[in-house]
C-alpha cells in the first residue's frame, strides 16, 4: 500500500521536480557567469506568476501563451536591472550585490502589491487529466513539465550550437581569459543576466500550475530557499546541473514527505524541509561542484 | 600607559550617542518606544560588525543566533520559573543560556561553513538558518512551531508591575549595555592582533594565509564572539520584550537583512558605523512607516539601491575620507 503510494507520490515529484529545475536554471546561470547570487530570485518567479494570471482571466488565453511573453518581459526587466544596477556591482565584494538583489527583490514584491493588493489570488485552468490506478496527473502539470524540459532543450541548444552561446560558456570558464579572446564580456553579463531572469519569469509561469491556493506578491520567498538547495545539488554555475537538480530536489521533497508522515510526532513538511537543507550543507562541503559536477 | 588610553580614544562619540539617545528617551515623554527601536538597531549593527565588517565574510543566517539566543530566555523562564528562591536569578541564568546557546551554534556553524568564501558561505548559512528552524517545527523541539509563550510566568514569578517594568523598560537598557560592550570588543579587536589579521584576511584572504597568519581562528573568534552578542540581544529585545517565542519569527530572514544593511550604511569595518548606520535606519523606517504606512518598503528599497551603488563605503567611510588629516580623525574609525 505504501509502495504504490510512494510511487505515486514520487512520479509527482519528478513532474514537479522538471519546474523546479527549469526555475533554478536562470539562478545558476547568473551566479556562473556574474559571480551574483541572486536573492530576489522568487519574486522574478512571482512576477512571472502574475503575468500568467493577467493573461488567463483578461484574455481567456491558455497559460502556455504565456511563455513568450513573461520570457520577453523578464529579459527587458533583466536588462534594466543590469544596467542600472548590477554592472556596478560585478566587482563589488558580495556583501554588496547580496543586498542589491535582495532590494531587488522586496521592489518587485511592493510594485506587484501596489497593483494586485496582498491578497492569495488564483485561476483554474481545465484541460482535462491523466487518471493511472496509483496517482492523477491534471493536463495542466503535464504541459508545464513538457514545457520546462523543452525550454531547458532550447537553452541547451543555444548554448551549445550559437556562437553567443560559446561566448558566455568561455566567459563561465574564465572571463579574462574570454577577454583576451575578443569576447565582449560586458554584453555577455547583460544577456547572461536578461536571459537568467527572463527564464526565471518564464518559470513563473509553469509553475502556477503546480499552485493549488493562488498567487500572492510574497509567494516568491520560499522558491528562492529551494532554488538555492537545488542550485547547489546542481554546482551552482551550471544551467544544466540545475535542472537535474531540480528532478532529484523533486524526488527528494515528495519521497521523503512520504515518509516522514510515517512517522508519528513529527511535522512532515517541516521535515522535508530541515531535510533539504541538510542536503544543501552537506553537498556545500564535501562537493561543491554538485552532484553531477566534475573533480 | 596614555598610549593604551589613547588607543581607545573613538569610543567617546560612540558612548556619548549612546548616552544623548539614553537621556532623550528617559527624559522626553513617549520616546522611550522610539529610542528602544534605535537601541536595538545599534546593538545588533554593532554585534554583527564585529564578524560581517571585519571579515568581509556575509553571514545571510545571523538571525538564527538571535532566534536561539530568544529560546534560551524563554526556556529558562519557562522550565525555571517555579523555583522561588531564584528570583531575579532565572533572567540572568536566561541571558547566560542565550550566550552559551549562540556561541555553541556559532562553533558547530563555524567549523562547518567558514570552510567556504564567498556566495558559498552566504548560501551555506541561509541554509543553517532555515534547517535550523525547520529541525525545531518538524521535529517538535521546544513546543515546534506553536514556540513558547511565557507572559504568564513572567508575570506569575515577578508580579504585575516588575515584569511590565522589565519588558518595557530593563530589556531595552540591556541592550544599551550590549551596545556598548560591543563597541568596546570592536575597538579592543581592531586595535589588536586580532584586527590586523582580520584586515588582512578581508584583503586577500590567501595571501594572509601565505604570510603565516592563522585566519582560521582569527575568523571563528570574531564568529563566536558576534553570535554570543546576538544570542543576548536576542534574549532582552525578542524575549523579555514580546514574552513569546515563535520559530518563524525568530528566524526570519529579513532580521538579517537588516542587520547588513545597517552595518553597510554606516560602513563596514569601521567602530563608528553601526551606531550611524543603526541611528539612520531606525529613524528613517520609523519616519516612512509614519508618513506613508504601507509604502515604507516600496519607498525603501530603491534607497537601499542608489546607496549600494552610490556608497559602498558607507557614511563613516565617506567621512573618514572627508576628515583626513584633521583633528577629528583620530575619533572616526
Amino acid at each position: 500500500m505504501i509502495g504504490a503510494q510512494l510511487t505515486g507520490n514520487l512520479m509527482q515529484g519528478l513532474i514537479l521536480g522538471g519546474i523546479y529545475g527549469m526555475a533554478t536554471m536562470g539562478l545558476s546561470l547568473i551566479f556562473g557567469v556574474l559571480k551574483v547570487v541572486n536573492v530576489g530570485h522568487g519574486a522574478f518567479i512571482m512576477i512571472g506568476a502574475f503575468i500568467t494570471l493577467w493573461i488567463f482571466t483578461a484574455f481567456g488565453l491558455a497559460p502556455v501563451i504565456a511563455i513568450p511573453v513573461a520570457l520577453i518581459v523578464g529579459m527587458a526587466i533583466g536588462f534594466v536591472f543590469f544596467y542600472l544596477v548590477m554592472r556596478r556591482l560585478i566587482k563589488a565584494p558580495e556583501l554588496a550585490s547580496l543586498l542589491a538583489t535582495f532590494a531587488i527583490g522586496i521592489l518587485l514584491e511592493e510594485i506587484a502589491k501596489l497593483i494586485f493588493g496582498s491578497e492569495f489570488r488564483g485561476y483554474n485552468w481545465a484541460a482535462g487529466k491523466i487518471i493511472l490506478p496509483i496517482t492523477v496527473f491534471p493536463m495542466s502539470k503535464i504541459y508545464a513539465f513538457i514545457g520546462s524540459i523543452a525550454i531547458a532543450l532550447l537553452l541547451y541548444i543555444w548554448f551549445k550550437k550559437t556562437r553567443a552561446g560559446t561566448a558566455v560558456r568561455s566567459v563561465v570558464e574564465d572571463s579574462e581569459g574570454a577577454r583576451v579572446c575578443g569576447v565582449n564580456v560586458g554584453w555577455v553579463y547583460a544577456l547572461s543576466f536578461a536571459i537568467g531572469i527572463g527564464l526565471t519569469v518564464t518559470s513563473g509561469v509553469l509553475l502556477t500550475m503546480f499552485i493549488p491556493v493562488g498567487i500572492n506578491p510574497y509567494m516568491g520567498g520560499g522558491y528562492t530557499l529551494k532554488a538555492f538547495v537545488i542550485a547547489v545539488l546542481g554546482g551552482l554555475t551550471s544551467p544544466y546541473g540545475a535542472f537535474f537538480g531540480g528532478l532529484i530536489f523533486g524526488l527528494i521533497e515528495n519521497g521523503s514527505y512520504t515518509l516522514f508522515a510515517l512517522i508519528p510526532g513529527v511535522e512532515a513538511f517541516a521535515m522535508t524541509r530541515f531535510l533539504s537543507f541538510l542536503i544543501l550543507l552537506l553537498i556545500l562541503l564535501i562537493k561543491p561542484t554538485g552532484l553531477l559536477g566534475a573533480k | 600607559m596614555k598610549g593604551k588610553i589613547v588607543k581607545y580614544y573613538p569610543l567617546i562619540p560612540v558612548y556619548i550617542a549612546y548616552l544623548i539617545l539614553f537621556l532623550i528617551g528617559i527624559n522626553v515623554s513617549g520616546m522611550w518606544q522610539l529610542v528602544a527601536m534605535l537601541a536595538f538597531y545599534c546593538a545588533i549593527g554593532q554585534a554583527f560588525n564585529i564578524f560581517l565588517g571585519m571579515t568581509g565574510y556575509v553571514d545571510f543566517g545571523y538571525v538564527a543566533f538571535m532566534g536561539v539566543g530568544t529560546y534560551g530566555m524563554a526556556l529558562s523562564i519557562s522550565h525555571l520559573h517555579q523555583v522561588q528562591w531564584l528570583g531575579m536569578g532565572i533572567i540572568i541564568i536566561g541571558l547566560l543560556l542565550a550566550l552559551v546557546m549562540a556561541s555553541l551554534l556559532s562553533i558547530a556553524v563555524g567549523a562547518v561553513a567558514l570552510r567556504l568564501r564567498g556566495a558559498y558561505f552566504a548560501i551555506a548559512t541561509i541554509g543553517v538558518n532555515e534547517g535550523f528552524r525547520f529541525l525545531i517545527e518538524g521535529a517538535k523541539i521546544w513546543g515546534g512551531s506553536e514556540g513558547i509563550i511565557f507572559s504568564g510566568q513572567l508575570t506569575q514569578t515577578f508580579g504585575r508591575e516588575t515584569a511590565s517594568l522589565l519588558s518595557t523598560l530593563w530589556a531595552d537598557i540591556f541592550l544599551f549595555f550590549i551596545a556598548c560592550i560591543a563597541a568596546f570588543i570592536t575597538i579592543y579587536y581592531m586595535r589588536g592582533k586580532i584586527g590586523y589579521a582580520l584586515t588582512a584576511l578581508r584583503e586577500d584572504e590567501d595571501a594572509a594565509k601565505v604570510m603565516g597568519i592563522n585566519v582560521t581562528k582569527y575568523k571563528i573568534i570574531a564568529f563566536i564572539t558576534s553570535a554570543s552578542l546576538a544570542g543576548l540581544v536576542g534574549a532582552s529585545a525578542w524575549a523579555l520584550k514580546l514574552t513569546y517565542v515563535f520559530p518563524p519569527q525568530v528566524f526570519e530572514i529579513h532580521y538579517t537583512v537588516e542587520c547588513i544593511i545597517i552595518v553597510l550604511l554606516g560602513g563596514a569595518g569601521t567602530l563608528l558605523g553601526p551606531v550611524v548606520g543603526g541611528l539612520v535606519y531606525g529613524l528613517t523606517k520609523y519616519w516612512l512607516t509614519v508618513i506613508v504606512p504601507g509604502f515604507q518598503l516600496l519607498i525603501f528599497a530603491p534607497i537601499i539601491i542608489v546607496i549600494i551603488v552610490a556608497f559602498p563605503e558607507g557614511i563613516v567611510g565617506v567621512l573618514k575620507r572627508r576628515f583626513k588629516g584633521t583633528t577629528f580623525k583620530k575619533f572616526i574609525i
